[in-house]
C-alpha cells in the first residue's frame, strides 16, 4: 500500500488505515518497522472499536478489527466491501481495480463492469432486455 | 446515530465519523472526518487491520 498510496491519492482517494490501537502505538510502529518507513497514508486509531463495529469488522472476542477494506464514494455511499480473516493479506492491485471500476461507474451509471474489467477502455456491459440470455454474445462482440 | 448490529452493507449511506490519526508525513497527530472528505469530493478507502506490529 505504501507504494500505491500516491496513485490512489492522485486519483482522488484518501486511504486511511485503521486499527484498534491507539495513535501512540501507530506512531511507534511506523517509526520502528522498516517496512513502513515510506508510509504516507494517515493511520487511524479506533480504540473504542466504534468505527470497526459500524463496518462489521470488530471482533468482540479479541478487541481487534478483521482485515476489512471499504470504498466510500464522495457522496458517502458504501460501494465496496471486502473482509479477510486475520491470516490472509490483501491484494492492492485488486483494490485498485475495484476503485477504478467504482470511479468509472460513477460517471457511467447505465453500464456494468464485468469480472475481467481492468481499466477505462475495457469492455463494459449495458444491461437491457436484448441482452437477457445473450451476455456471452454481448461480451464476445 | 442508530444502532448498527451487523455492519453496513454495500449501498448503505455511511454515517459521518471522526478518527484520530497519526500522520507520518508530518510526524504528528491529527483528526480526519468523513464530513471533511466528502466536502473535498474525496473518495475514502478504509483499510482495517487487526494490530500494529503485525503484517498488513
Amino acid at each position: 500500500m505504501a507504494e500505491q498510496y500516491e496513485k490512489f491519492k492522485r486519483m482522488g482517494a484518501e486511504v486511511i488505515t485503521v486499527s484498534t490501537d491507539t495513535k501512540f502505538v501507530q506512531l511507534a510502529w511506523q517509526r520502528e518497522e522498516k517496512m513502513l518507513k515510506d508510509v504516507k497514508y494517515p493511520m487511524g486509531s479506533d480504540p473504542t472499536g466504534n468505527l470497526s463495529r459500524i463496518f462489521g469488522v470488530y471482533d468482540e472476542n479479541t478487541g481487534l478489527a478483521l482485515r476489512g477494506t471499504f470504498i466510500i464514494s464522495p457522496e458517502g455511499k458504501l460501494l465496496n466491501s471486502e473482509v479477510n480473516f486475520y491470516n490472509m493479506g490483501r491484494n492492492i492491485d485488486e483494490l485498485m481495480r475495484k476503485f477504478k471500476a467504482n470511479m468509472y461507474l460513477a460517471t457511467h451509471v447505465d453500464e456494468g463492469c464485468p469480472a475481467k474489467w481492468k481499466e477505462e477502455g475495457d469492455k463494459t456491459l449495458k444491461p437491457s432486455a436484448k441482452m437477457v440470455g445473450k451476455v456471452y454474445e454481448a461480451y464476445e462482440r | 446515530m442508530t444502532e448498527v448490529c451487523c455492519g453496513l452493507r454495500v449501498g448503505d449511506e455511511v454515517p459521518d465519523f471522526k478518527l484520530e490519526i497519526f500522520d507520518p508525513t508530518t510526524g504528528d497527530f491529527g483528526e480526519i472526518s468523513l464530513e471533511t472528505l466528502k466536502a473535498n469530493k474525496k473518495w475514502t478507502i478504509l483499510f482495517f487491520y487487526p494490530a500494529a506490529f503485525t503484517f498488513v
